[in-house]
């Protein structure tokens, strides 16, 4: 697996908002995915889109809820086709495969198609340790892998990086004179890629939707480089979660018109590649040989948990990133692995370990927006919520998110609220150190226009001072005006 | 190990891996309670769904090719309304001259019986090539023909109204790479090849498939507009692995 940093994810969110040219990028994604998306909606109708989001929703959930049957269903059809299905339960044995099929089959280079999941897999290293030329050809994964860094987003993995920076990078790696017409670079990168295509052994792609009834892998693509992959080599090798799955070969039209129109508002993308098997011996080319391996690599502990087993509905359209107000401030890298976002925060978690990221769960604001554009309709605030109640009662204290003074004044805050007669010797103790405040000016510098603290002088206060204002104590409080017979005239 | 063709296990056994996923949904191994009803219509059913399908078409023929027109030009494919054959070709050497070209590769489909492109090219002076593996040309050959020609030509298995797309399959004659590598290409629709939506592709694709006793076919390619990226700030650029330049000659 790569390295694991959602343990930083506070420090990391900081520098990222500290950032001017990352805060640039964010912009550019912020006003244009999301708004081509609305388009899309528009032009279907709200009532429509919805209707299909439902539908989708259903088929999902179906699948989950029988997911070894149609995983069963699968093996029988990639089989009959002439392909091999392989199960890996997690990233090392999923790595294993892949090295195999290179050993044994003398693979000198291979192209990859964009795969998140060969991303979470750390798959790359690997071949490479083996002798293994490795090309990434998705331009934005190309240019991560010049960088040697990790993908910003799920469907633009390469966004954080400006023009000027694709530029100095092709110069350092490639040798080519510094240029930063983003058409000459996107040429280049055709060029350099094009012999490798041709010159591939083994094509590796992930996979958008696997349909269990045919045994056929779906990608959808806008650049070629995943027809390229699937079609030019010898060997085929699809990755993806045992989560990808869909019934029939029908309910793909659903997820056609959903998945693209979401993340980057196309109607439909340039691609669309359906492959089933290796070539028959009718087809002028395609690969002599096609496997997909399946990967659980913690899924089953989704699926395991029913609060949290909706997350693998996902389909990684980036919608819910584009919406997002945190991830619009801090970008992808901030949430410390690979899937970034307000599913990112759910995902990673589960993924890599509570204990690690146990940060992540506080990454939103629970506004619900992510809720609301996701086309699976997948309540990801409900499930923010339960990660951070998981964080919360955990009984090993590593896995708890809150320091223990937060824990403290939480548990006396809620001693306060359930006992009436303490929260009024409460409010009286308080209202006596507020005169105190007001008598002596030593502590006035925290009431400056006497109706909110705005800058509390020590922890846990001086934390919530930090960002948030606390209103004083009033004169009199609501219990007390109730007693009296509350009147407007009494407030 | 054993080799592939004697089934190569590699990972984790199929009968362990099922097994740890239905402890983690904490149910057996008892298919779906309620059937699925994409999955469990009979053939009879599915013919029925399909004649439904061919005769709406009929119908709505000539709206449905102006819809595709639409949605296609939408798509990012420069579009071309041609009445008769004659004209489809004079925009064919139109595109041919524009693009520089000098050589030419087309696949081997009925369409191109009706529509006889290579003499009119070859007048041009254009090497054209049909991508036929015999012993003159084997796959290799054909491969670097196909890297060398600045246009491919094909025609269409079919062509979606709802989304402007073209849809093709795997034949003999039909490599995965003519509409693909060359930076130009051309495809020739017939209004046969005309599809109103997603959903009826897909039926008729099931349809066939069951037919067929299971037989998918080895690809299925939707192609919509140009190869495109926006990876560098997003800005949109065409033709980064596949045709920056596509056109869809629609007969009729």
């Amino acid at each position: 697996m790569p390295e694991i940093k959602t343990q930083d994810f506070s420090a990391a969110s900081v520098a990222a908002i500290a950032d001017p040219k990352l805060r640039r990028a964010l912009d550019r994604v912020a006003s244009g995915f999301e708004v081509a998306r609305l388009a899309r909606v528009a032009d279907a109708t709200p009532e429509v889109w919805d209707a299909w989001r439902q539908e989708a929703r259903e088929i999902k959930a179906h699948t989950i809820e029988h997911l070894d049957h149609y995983l069963d269903l699968l093996h029988t059809t990639v089989t009959a086709a002439g392909g091999h299905l392989h199960f890996a339960k997690d990233a090392g044995q999923a790595n294993e495969i892949v090295a195999h099929i290179a050993r044994t089959r003398n693979v000198k280079v291979a192209t990859k198609s964009k795969s998140m999941v060969s991303e979470e897999l750390a798959l790359n290293p690997v071949l490479e340790s083996m002798g293994v030329e490795v090309w990434e050809t998705d331009l934005g994964e190309y240019i991560i892998q010049l960088a040697e860094e990790t993908p910003s987003h799920l469907v633009a993995p390469a966004l954080h990086k400006s023009k000027e920076d694709v530029a100095e990078l092709f110069t350092e790696k490639l040798g080519i004179p510094y240029d930063e017409d983003i058409y000459h670079m996107a040429t280049t990168a055709r060029e350099v890629l094009r012999d490798k295509f041709m010159e591939a052994d083994l094509g590796i792609s992930g996979a958008n939707f696997v349909v269990a009834e045919t045994g056929t892998l779906v990608i959808i693509t806008n650049e070629g480089n995943g027809r390229l992959c699937t079609s030019a080599p010898r060997i085929h090798i699809g990755i993806t979660g045992m989560e990808k799955v869909i019934p029939s070969m029908q309910d793909l039209s659903i997820f056609l018109r959903l998945l693209p129109q979401s993340a980057t508002g196309q109607r439909i993308t340039s691609y669309v590649s359906m492959t089933t098997g290796p070539r028959r011996s009718d087809d002028e080319d395609g690969p002599e040989e096609f496997h997909l391996i399946l990967v659980d690599n913690g899924r089953s502990k989704m699926l395991a948990d029913p609060a949290l087993r909706e997350a693998l509905y996902c389909i990684r359209c980036g919608a819910c990133l584009n919406i997002c107000p945190v991830y619009a401030r801090i970008g992808g890298h901030a949430y410390g692995w690979v899937y970034p976002g307000p599913i990112g925060a759910v995902v990673s978690p589960m993924l890599v370990g509570l204990k690690q990221a146990k940060e992540l769960p506080q990454a939103s604001s629970l506004c619900g927006a992510c809720r609301e554009v996701c086309p699976i309709k997948i309540d990801i605030p409900r499930m923010l919520l339960d990660l951070r109640k998981k964080t919360a009662e955990s009984p090993d204290p590593s896995v708890r998110s809150a320091p223990v003074i937060e824990r403290a004044s939480a548990r006396l805050y809620a001693r306060l609220m359930c006992g009436p007669r303490l929260l009024r010797l409460a409010v009286r103790f308080g209202r006596v150190l507020q005169k105190v405040e007001r008598a002596i000016p030593f502590f006035s510098f925290m009431t400056k226009d006497g109706k909110w603290i705005r800058n509390a002088p020590l922890p846990p206060l001086s934390r919530w001072t930090r960002a948030r204002d606390l209103p004083i104590l009033p004169k009199k409080t609501f219990h007390e005006l109730w007693e009296k017979g509350l009147s407007r005239d009494d407030s | 190990m054993t080799t592939p063709e004697s089934g190569e296990l590699l990972g984790t056994p199929k009968a362990e891996f099922l097994q740890s996923v239905r402890q983690a949904l904490g149910r057996g191994d008892a298919p779906p309670a309620e059937p699925y009803p994409r999955l469990t219509d009979t053939l009879p059913e599915m013919e029925e769904k399909a004649s439904q399908i061919r005769k709406r078409l009929e119908e709505n023929l000539p709206a449905l090719l102006d819809k595709l027109g639409e949605m296609a030009a939408l798509g990012g494919w420069k579009v071309h309304r041609a009445s008769g054959v004659e004209e489809a070709i004079g925009y064919i050497e139109s595109v041919a001259l524009e693009s520089e070209s000098t050589n030419i590769v087309r696949s081997a489909q009925d369409v191109f019986d009706h529509i006889p492109v290579d003499a009119a090219l070859a007048n041009l002076g254009l090497k054209v090539t049909t991508v036929v593996r015999d012993e003159v040309n084997p796959r290799e050959a054909l491969r670097e023909e196909i890297r060398q020609s600045g246009i491919g030509i094909t025609g269409a298995d079919y062509a979606l109204a709802e989304t402007g797309s073209l849809v093709v399959l795997p034949r003999q004659g039909l490599s995965r790479l003519v509409s693909l590598v060359p930076p130009v290409h051309i495809a020739l629709v017939r209004p046969e090849d005309l599809l109103e939506s997603l959903d009826d592709l897909f039926l008729l694709r099931r349809l066939e498939y069951h037919q067929r006793g299971g037989e998918m076919g080895s690809y299925l390619n939707f192609i919509t507009g140009p190869s495109r990226t926006a990876d560098i700030e997003m800005t949109i650029v065409e033709g980064v692995h596949g045709p920056k330049e596509v056109h869809m000659v629609i007969l009729g």
